[in-house]
């Protein structure tokens, strides 16, 4: 079964996900879990791909093919999770805030949270802050991630933090910013909770975040 | 003005040439959307920054969303930020084929013409640089930025054929700006510095070559801008033939410079966004010291911003990195 999975995991790394797809087909049939294959054959094929992209071993465009790659063996595995009760290590939602059209460093940082077992509600570019809070409450997430790249929207992240400020469990979410001009300090001075400089980084402290909200260890 | 002659010396002068245009707008009143539609409007602005400092050569605005607006896409704008380009216009083969080749004039591409023509009336004492997008930069805008770089995997044939429909298009752009007298031309490829050397070698460097072909002469050359992680694509970018290379700050420009050639021009690289926009003078003449401290030993080197300035960047920030240099040079020169 590990080769089985190991294959798996090489074929999502190259962002093959045609034949990602067809490998995730023969585990089911051959009755391994879904739950061993999401773990040990696409998240593991992710972990390998976060690492190198940290590393600057590989590329953004090398890192959305195999994303895509996940996403297709993902889909697939999807039903059989639901029935196993199987459950993702977290909840997070992700916009880019008010103003700011730019959605890489986001897609990036949403791939990079799947690949770490986290399920991610895309609220798209241009969120207003009510589309951040409403989304709060019906899909109660541990994480709010905000991206900016622009100087004149990153202002925005405050006003979005503010406005979770406001709300009786703020102290229930960690918010998260990334994007090109922020800093760790402009987190801090907003009252956001982490900052992470690059999207490999942001899924690994995003999914330690989550394991201490809950009361787990990491 | 033989530009290509100027080149050989423009290092030695130890003046900074950041990408600086949009700030003027706080001089001449314009606002966003005044500017970036009228040529005039942008002549004034660069006017108004090439009076207030002593700067190397006065470069156009870095207006990223002119070239796909001509192509059709949607394009947003506002009072206070670069415009910005909405939306793909290029999904499948049949949108490629439907795309149609814009004439000049085409949405802005007119008055970015004119910005040049009226900047070189009004600015007679220095070098005046026009600004374009790169090749894989705007098939990047008309595809969508996040879907072109998997179509280089999934449909390559999709992405050199827009490749080639821009690049014809770029050509005829940068020549009319040529034409319209410009000593030279900044491109902007920052779209390729996501790629990985074999992508950019594939998808970037040979268009940015092309047109640098079709258009370089002794009176304009080609300043290739690209502020991503270049380090790695370096030996891509100089295949390119441009003249000169302008980095951004996500690198260590004391690491790149040993890898060009020494007759090729290298500028930058301060911070234009958490200096230059959101720092302080004393936070901007550190960052600016840092970079002259590694890079004023390299005799092709030129202090520049890593990037172009943000329009509301603080004029006591920009002061702060002029001063630093006069005074840094000074006291070399002293020495």
């Amino acid at each position: 079964m590990q080769g089985l999975l190991n294959e798996m995991s090489s074929a999502l790394q190259a962002g093959k996900a045609k034949m990602v797809k067809e490998l995730v087909e023969k585990a089911l049939a051959d009755g391994v879990s879904a739950k061993d294959i999401l773990e040990r054959g696409l998240l593991s094929g992710m972990d390998v791909v976060a690492v190198k992209f940290k590393n600057n071993e590989i590329y953004v465009p090398e890192v959305l093919v195999a994303a895509r790659a996940m996403n297709t063996g993902a889909a697939l595995l999807k039903p059989h999770l639901a029935e196993s009760g199987a459950k993702p290590v977290g909840k997070a939602i992700i916009g880019t805030v008010k103003g700011d059209l730019h959605d890489i460093g986001k897609n990036l940082v949403r791939m990079m949270f799947e690949g770490k077992g986290i399920e991610v509600i895309d609220l798209g570019v241009d969120v207003p802050m009510e589309k951040f809070i409403e989304a709060y409450y019906t899909e109660k997430p541990d994480i709010v991630a905000l991206s900016a790249l622009l100087t004149t929207t990153m202002g925005e992240m405050k006003n979005v933090v503010e406005a979770f400020s406001n709300e009786a469990t703020r102290s229930d979410v960690v918010i998260m910013v990334g994007g090109a001009p922020i800093t760790d300090s402009f987190r801090e001075s907003i009252g956001a909770d982490i900052y992470t400089p690059d999207a490999a980084t942001a899924a690994e402290a995003a999914k330690q975040a989550i394991m201490r909200l809950r009361g787990k260890s990491a | 003005m033989n530009t290509m002659d100027w080149l050989k010396t423009a290092a030695s002068q130890h003046k900074p040439m950041p990408i600086l245009s949009f700030p003027g707008i706080q001089i001449t009143g314009a606002t966003m959307r005044e500017l970036v539609a009228s040529g005039k409007k942008q002549a004034e602005c660069m006017k108004a920054i090439a009076d207030r400092y002593d700067i190397l050569a006065s470069v156009s605005l870095m207006d990223l969303s002119v070239e796909a607006e001509a192509f059709g896409s949607p394009v947003r704008f506002s009072d206070n930020e670069v415009p910005t380009v909405t939306g793909a216009v290029v999904k499948d083969e049949s949108d490629l084929e439907k795309l149609i080749m814009p004439e000049i004039g085409t949405a802005r591409t007119g008055a970015y013409v004119d910005t040049i023509r009226e900047a070189k009336k009004l600015i007679t004492d220095m070098p005046v640089f026009a600004g374009s997008i790169g090749p894989f930069s705007l098939a990047g805008r008309l595809m969508d930025m996040t879907e072109i770089m998997v179509l280089c995997f999934e449909e390559p044939e999709l992405v050199h054929a827009t490749l080639e429909k821009v690049t014809q298009f770029l050509i005829k752009y940068n020549t009319a700006l040529r034409d319209a007298g410009a000593d030279g031309i900044v491109m902007a490829e920052p779209a390729a510095g996501l790629l990985s050397p074999n992508l950019i070698a594939e998808f970037s460097s040979p268009y940015v070559k092309r047109i640098i072909e079709a258009v370089q002469s002794s009176e304009c050359v080609f300043i290739y801008h690209n502020c991503g992680n270049v380090i790695p694509l370096v030996n891509s970018i100089i295949e390119t033939g441009a003249k000169a290379m302008h980095f951004g700050n996500s690198i260590d420009l004391s690491e790149i410079l040993p890898l060009i050639p020494p007759d090729r021009l290298v500028f930058g690289n301060v911070d234009p966004s958490s200096q230059f926009r959101n720092g302080t003078p004393e936070s901007v003449r550190e960052a600016t010291l840092n970079v002259l401290n590694k890079c004023a030993g390299y005799p092709n080197f030129i202090l520049s911003s890593g990037c172009d300035i943000p329009p509301v960047s603080p004029f006591e920030n920009i002061d702060a990195f002029f001063n630093t240099s006069m005074e840094f040079y000074a006291k070399a020169d002293e020495r």
